[in-house]
């Protein structure tokens, strides 16, 4: 039924087999649905990389900017558009390592835009670098000794604001997706999804996973579902939001 | 006939009203701040003071496609952040006006001094080929006429214009008749529809009917082609220049800005030429030059432009190169008998 969010002539997508991001792409389409929206009331901005190439598939007007800048065009199209409903769609990498700046900022001025940010822990698309999002001890391309650093704290930056959205959910928890998708849309204001991802070619066989399939159960095993709280904990998926 | 007193960057941004611009973003920068102070206190106008200077360039590209014409304004630290999001724009046909009020570079350099080192910066600066409409007003009045023609060409060519000053050009207040002016504007509309009308994807990769291309060389050979041909077809409704002085000297003077307006008293004994639109640079010289024996290009920098004149007149030139942001005619006409000119 959401056929119509695509542009089919264009499948296949460019991502690996076993790879979580088409998961994450399907799930946005079927919270469109669910919230009625037309083609036409909504716009998909992307950065570079993996995750970057998904407003490519979308069958509305899109953006496929420079590397870390979605959020200053979607903020600047939101503006400019307020009607739009402007989703940002893109990766760690691209939202958290070179476009950090403006995660601290578009949220301080409380933008009215959702980002999606599918944190596969990597820079996929070129290899499978060292990301700010991997974890410690991650044996990465630019890690092979593994990581010595703590991953960033994303959620920390979100909920430093006044107002703020944040929630935190895997492409295991398909339905929790859609709703943290769908409640991030009705958010007025800036709101923000981390969706968790498993990139299991240049990430998860790095990491001593053979399958997409043992990643996605890892998911299963090891977060536990929060409701109500101030703050997730690490191993939690939830959504903490203030008004 | 109304003068008002005004200040070169103020001048810009009732161009940039008058051109119907609705969203300014920028980040404060000497010596080009006082357009976003003047910008930030229009009721009608969005206006974001961003982050940085790349979330600023980034934004009224943003804009531009909501269906706003757009403006972000620098000096040349932030004007080299901003080449990543002009190529971008160049790429995904984006009209926008970025402004660049020139100061003593590279890196902070001379911050409160004046300059004209960005010249080749502002034809060249993305990676890639890009092919950009610049222009350099030289006056207050001129400030407000050509922001309007900025947004004009811009729109005209679907892409991004560039509208160079300095610091004496931005900084400087004049009298100006914006009336006068407005009589004979021209204001273009848009042409490109705003976002949430169609399935249009603006990538900043090679693409064709809105898929990207990555790997067809073909397809590149065809876009370039048609770039370089759109530019070129645009930018020739906006040759502006300014020919004077003694036409039946042997030499030819070229400057440009503020630098044009110190040598201004020369036109007694040479020709001048003061090219408006910078880039593409004009045909126009390279009929003009036939008549001249010398040709000077006196510029605030290393001889950016002297280098563009040599390539577009195919023979050899000189160069008169005022360094460190003072101008002043008397070191000009030493310079000039050093070259056996005066």
């Amino acid at each position: 039924m959401t056929e119509k969010y695509f542009k089919q002539e264009l499948f296949p997508t460019i991502w690996c087999a076993g790879c979580g991001i088409g998961l994450a792409v399907k799930e946005t389409a079927k919270a469109f649905k669910e919230l009625g929206l037309d083609n036409n009331q909504i716009s998909i901005v992307s950065g570079i990389g993996c995750s970057g190439r998904a407003a490519g598939y979308f069958n509305m007007d899109t953006i496929h900017g420079c590397h870390g800048r979605a959020i200053p065009v979607a903020e600047g199209l939101k503006r400019a558009n307020p009607k739009l409903n402007v989703i940002v769609f893109s990766g760690d990498g691209d939202i958290v390592g070179i476009g950090g700046n403006h995660l601290i900022h578009s949220p301080r001025r409380d933008t009215d835009i959702t980002v999606i940010c599918i944190n596969n822990q990597t820079y996929g698309l070129t290899g499978g670098q060292l990301a700010p999002t991997s974890a410690e001890g991650a044996v990465t391309m630019t890690s092979p000794f593994g990581s010595k650093y703590h991953p960033v704290n994303i959620q920390g930056l979100i909920l430093a604001n006044k107002r703020f959205f944040y929630a935190r959910t895997t492409v295991f928890h398909i339905d929790h997706m859609r709703k943290c998708i769908k409640e991030a849309m009705q958010f007025k204001g800036f709101s923000f999804v981390e969706i968790i991802t498993n990139c299991v070619e240049t990430y998860g066989k790095r990491q001593g996973y053979n399958n997409a399939y043992e990643m996605l159960m890892d998911y299963k095993k090891n977060f536990k579902m929060a409701s109500g709280k101030d703050r997730l904990e690490d191993n939690e998926i939830g959504i903490v939001r203030k008004e | 006939m109304t003068k008002k007193l005004l200040q070169g960057n103020e001048a810009i941004c009732l161009g940039a009203i008058k051109a119907g611009m609705k969203f300014f973003a920028g980040y404060p920068i000497t010596p080009a701040s006082e357009i976003m102070h003047f910008l930030s206190r229009q009721k009608d106008i969005g206006f974001v003071h961003a982050e940085d200077e790349i979330a600023a360039i980034n934004m009224v590209i943003g804009a531009s496609l909501g269906g706003a014409k757009s403006m972000t304004a620098t000096s040349g630290p932030g004007f080299s952040l901003k080449q990543e999001g002009i190529g971008l724009a160049h790429m995904m046909e984006v009209p926008v006006v970025v402004v660049d009020c020139q100061r003593v570079g590279p890196s902070t350099g001379m911050p409160t001094l004046g300059s004209q080192g960005d010249i080749l910066q502002s034809a060249h600066g993305s990676h890639g080929d890009i092919f950009p409409i610049v222009f350099y007003p030289n006056s207050v009045e001129e400030c407000y006429k050509y922001t309007i023609e900025a947004f004009n060409a811009a729109e005209d060519s679907q892409s991004p214009v560039i509208l160079l000053t300095d610091t004496s050009t931005s900084h400087i207040y004049e009298t100006a008749d914006t009336e006068e002016i407005d009589k004979a504007a021209k204001i273009r509309q848009r042409t490109l529809e705003p976002f949430g009308k169609g399935t249009r994807h603006f990538t900043g990769l090679a693409h064709e009917k809105d898929a990207p291309k990555t790997r067809d060389s073909e397809n590149y050979k065809r876009w370039i082609k048609r770039t370089k041909e759109k530019q070129t077809r645009a930018a020739n409704n906006y040759s502006f220049y300014e020919y004077m002085g003694q036409k039946d000297s042997d030499t030819l003077l070229v400057a440009y800005g503020i630098t044009s307006r110190v040598i201004s008293p020369l036109r007694d004994r040479f020709a001048i030429f003061r090219p408006i639109r910078l880039f593409p640079i004009l045909d126009e010289l390279k009929i003009i030059a036939k008549d001249f024996k010398n040709i000077v290009v006196i510029e605030q920098n290393e001889g950016q432009y002297l280098h563009e004149v040599e390539v577009l007149l195919k023979r050899k030139i000189q160069g008169i190169s005022v360094q460190g942001g003072e101008v002043k005619l008397s070191g000009i006409e030493e310079q000039l008998k050093v070259l056996g000119l005066e």
